[in-house]
């Protein structure tokens, strides 16, 4: 595992996805009220496909702007009645910096 | 470079080359095409020949495809040439001039002719079929010289053909083999109100006869009958039926049944050799209606360019009589049956009769003669073998209380009631019956049924009623909440935010005890709208409680690129605008120019972090595309240079998009203005529509051209123009207040009543006033939004760029 810097805070807005272009990964990164960061893989979980990023942010899920299945944002799953999971990234805040985490 | 396969088509008519414009759209270079055509014409339009006959057309209007698309499209066109032989032994196709080409495939489509009576005395003079130009203009002629003439065959043709002829001034007699005219699409009560009707326009019939001879000389006389009467005719049609044209499959060698016998993919029994349209025949059945053909033309096209696609398994015909002054369709089944339940109105009066038929609860089948005004409705709802419910029922029939329940109970528990999310009657039940459900919602959050498209909720709701039977409480189902955050109504999340003074969400979602703290993907922006709409000065709009479009101001497409319409009052554009807009296009190499249903230009294809630059270099206010808000104002020409336009239709179209532009609304507005009653812009399918006629605008309001089409009601009729923008004002602002978020004023209207529209913006001068004044606040708070997330550098970075991080970084 290892962190890459993706710069501050205030990079991202409140309950707006942002996208992260990591080794040529598409991450949305989501910053919650509480002040939480979250990155999922940018691709819906739903059949007919898409990106997350633009999805509207309540509380700790995220509602997939194309199939508006609930995605829980610390883990990726989804929630019921939908069965499916996005990829989650580790993040980690330190003095105001943000580093997501990826395997090598 | 390959040598690209030869496809050869036999037949110039509307299936052949229907077939062969999809394989250009597929893939324009796999083949070399050559068509051979008997008739001495490029493709026409062969349903409108009526037209042609009624003499309301000409013959170069009902041209689909001219000389000129032969030529653009690198086709041999051989009209004029008759395909004699299909040598298959030597893959070529032999005409009668002694033309031998090869091919790699052939496509057969060669169409039908009329079914010709083969008795004594049927090679006379005078008898033509009704089928080609040839023979519209041969009956053209015909009415000029003879008065008295027969058409053979009281189908959809001949019915088509023996009007036509009474237009030009004969006297036309029907007969038809069957007491009842149509017999293949209409039960004996319809018949009987069609030939009345008919009758009143002038048309005789002979009814239920047989003919066994044709009299006269040289030129036929009259008819000889089988229960010995006689019918004077100097001119005879002969539009009983269609015989598929098969012979030189058969020749050939291919099996032909009464058509050339084709598989699911249009193959005959002869490899590389394909029929399309009324020569062929598919599971026994060979059509003579138009929309199979297309069908089976698109199925064809992509098996041919190795283009994966769904077999053809067949087409629910509908029929419907081009004839003017009379409504006849019929599609699917028509005839009562013991497994069949009949929803049935027979008005006499009105000269209305709708039949619906219904297998285990669906819909199989409908016949509607003297008010066609759901036939497209009822076509869908035939072909995708729809569930009656109270609300078709209502459509169809009017708003006739129906009994509860009994066509859930006839669904079978396997069956798929939410077709969007495969959703069974039986989990339906069963999440009922386990958990103890009461609303739709609740059945919607656990198993998913109705919340893609919603057509399925009235039928969830039915099934909810019939599980609960006297446990349904129609008072509670109905006090449903906006979403599943809340029980509370629309109305009650109004009033409290107004009597409470609750400025953002946040505050009504506390002070109203919400479930989910923040709400959810359904009630943030339906929140946000009705504090926009309440507070419009107080309220600060909530970027993150808007859905993608409306947040960042553009349409994201399914590739993550975004379409670009910039504003374009009225539609009116100039060279000046035009050149800027094609050298941005060009700049930001936009991958599709489309001009859209509203009158304006779409750049479609632009990556995100380009959007905000080709804003910047257009230098145009956003055109609101997006958004539920005024999308455009259509206009017509009027009478600025229209020689039939009697108002100023552009300059009244702009002014009102200049007014009230960037608005929101519960839901997207359309708006047309027209300068005369020809209606060009088409106002009779807008939320408002305006029409002006010689000292007055009529205003039309509710109507919709999409998923529900409705068309308008007429709200008033005003004299000038400052009226208009008065109760264009007053209408919006009611809209606004009253509707439920995400509802369009033509279920907003059915909801309310126009009365009660009427009464309150057209009658009442006070509250008309008041509205006003409350949409002339709201109006000045709105910013152009381009121009405001350009001027916001964090705010543009935020919603357009992307992070990129370098890959060694730590």
């Amino acid at each position: 595992m290892r962190y890459y810097h993706v710069g501050s805070v205030e990079l991202f807005p409140m309950r707006l996805g942002r996208v992260v272009r990591l080794n040529d990964q598409q991450i949305a990164v989501f910053r919650t009220t509480e002040g939480k960061l979250y990155a999922l893989e940018n691709r819906s979980p739903g059949p007919k496909g898409g990106t997350i990023v633009e999805g509207i942010v309540a509380g700790e899920v995220l509602y997939d702007p194309i199939c508006d299945w609930k995605i829980g944002l610390p883990d990726g799953c989804v929630l019921p009645p939908d069965e499916g999971k996005v990829r989650s990234f580790l993040v980690d805040i330190r003095d105001g910096e943000v580093y997501v985490g990826m395997e090598e | 470079m390959l040598e690209r396969e030869h496809l050869v088509v036999v037949g110039n008519g509307m299936a052949g080359i229907n077939t062969v414009e999809n394989i250009l759209k597929l893939a324009p270079n796999k083949y070399k095409i050559t068509i051979f055509g008997a008739e001495p014409y490029p493709n026409y339009n062969r349903i409108q020949l009526s037209y042609v006959l009624e003499k309301s057309k000409a013959i170069e209007d009902i041209i689909l495809n001219d000389w000129q698309w032969y030529k653009d499209n690198g086709i041999a066109l051989h009209t004029g040439a008759t395909v004699m032989r299909i040598d298959l032994a030597h893959k070529q196709v032999v005409t009668d001039s002694g033309v031998q080409t090869g091919f790699d495939k052939l496509i057969l489509a060669t169409g039908s002719r009329p079914f010709r009576l083969n008795v004594p005395g049927s090679d006379k003079q005078g008898i033509v079929g009704f089928r080609d130009i040839d023979d519209c203009e041969r009956m053209v002629r015909a009415a000029d010289v003879y008065r008295k003439a027969a058409v053979i065959g009281g189908g959809l043709l001949g019915l088509e053909a023996a009007k036509g002829l009474l237009k030009l001034g004969m006297d036309v007699t029907v007969v038809h083999l069957f007491e009842e005219l149509m017999e293949r699409q209409l039960d004996r009560t319809a018949s009987l109100m069609l030939q009345a009707e008919l009758e009143g326009q002038g048309l005789k019939f002979a009814m239920g006869k047989k003919t066994t001879a044709f009299l006269g000389d040289e030129r036929v006389s009259g008819l000889q009958f089988n229960d010995g009467t006689t019918l004077e005719a100097e001119f005879v049609v002969m539009a009983a039926g269609i015989v598929p044209n098969a012979e030189l499959a058969k020749a050939s060698g291919l099996e032909v049944n009464r058509g050339i016998v084709v598989d699911d993919f249009m193959r005959t029994s002869v490899s590389d050799i394909y029929a399309v349209g009324e020569c062929n025949e598919h599971r026994g059945v060979s059509y003579g209606l138009v929309a199979p053909l297309f069908e089976q033309g698109g199925v064809l096209a992509k098996h041919l360019c190795s283009v994966e696609t769904k077999p053809y398994e067949g087409t629910v015909v509908s029929t419907q009589l081009k004839i003017s002054g009379i409504d006849v369709f019929s599609a699917g089944e028509f005839m009562d049956a013991p497994d069949l339940a009949i929803v049935r109105m027979h008005d006499e009066w009105r000269r209305i009769y709708k039949k619906i038929l219904l297998r285990g609860g669906r819909i199989v089948g409908g016949v509607l003669i003297g008010d066609g005004k759901e036939s497209t409705r009822l076509q869908q709802w035939i072909r995708t073998g729809t569930v009656m419910t109270d609300a078709i029922h209502g459509a169809l029939m009017g708003a006739v209380e129906a009994a509860s329940g009994n066509t859930v109970a006839d669904i079978a528990d396997e069956e798929i009631v939410c077709g969007c999310n495969g959703v069974t009657k039986k989990r339906i039940v069963d999440v009922i019956q386990e958990q103890g459900f009461t609303t739709v919602e609740e059945i919607k959050m656990s198993t998913g049924a109705s919340r893609s498209c919603g057509g399925c909720r009235p039928v969830v709701e039915q099934i909810l009623k019939h599980v609960l039977g006297d446990k349904y409480d129609s008072a509670a189902a109905k006090k449903e909440g906006i979403c599943a955050c809340t029980t509370l109504s629309k109305d009650e999340v109004v009033r409290n935010i107004k009597e409470k003074g609750l400025i953002t969400s946040k505050e009504v979602r506390y002070a109203l005890g919400w479930e989910n703290e923040e709400g959810c993907s359904k009630c943030r922006p339906a929140l946000n709208y009705y504090l926009g709409m309440i507070w419009p000065s107080e309220h600060v709009d909530e970027r993150d409680a808007r859905f993608v479009n409306e947040r960042m101001h553009a349409n994201i497409q399914k590739d993550g690129t975004f379409g670009v319409i910039p504003r374009m009052y009225g539609g009116v554009t100039t060279p000046e605008d035009l050149r800027l807009i094609a050298d941005v296009a060009v700049k930001y190499k936009v991958k599709l120019v489309k001009v859209t249903g509203g009158q304006r230009l779409d750049l479609l294809g632009i990556k995100r972090e380009d959007v905000p630059k080709v804003w910047e270099e257009l230098g145009m206010p956003s055109g609101y595309a997006y958004a539920k808000a005024l999308r455009t104002v259509k206009t017509c020409v009027g009478s600025q240079f229209c020689r039939f336009g009697t108002k100023d239709s552009i300059d009244m179209g702009v002014r009102l998009e200049k007014k009230f532009e960037r608005l929101d609304m519960p839901a997207k507005f359309k708006m047309a203005v027209n300068g005369c009653p020809r209606n060009c812009a088409e106002s009779a399918t807008k939320d408002l529509g305006i029409v002006g006629n010689e000292g007055a605008w009529e205003i039309y309001v509710g109507g919709n051209g999409g998923i529900k089409a409705r068309l308008a009601d007429l709200l008033c009729k005003v004299k000038t123009d400052d009226e208009v923008m008065g109760i264009v004002g007053a209408f919006i602002q009611y809209y606004r207040e009253t509707a439920k978020y995400l509802e369009r004023t033509s279920d907003w209207l059915e909801r309310t009543g126009l009365e009660n529209v009427i009464a309150t913006v057209v009658d009442n001068a006070e509250k008309r006033e008041e509205l006003n004044a409350r949409i002339d606040l709201a109006l000045e708070q709105v910013k152009e939004p381009w121009r405001d997330i350009l001027d916001n550098r964090k705010l543009k970075e935020q919603l357009f760029e992307e992070i990129k991080v370098p890959a060694h970084h730590e």
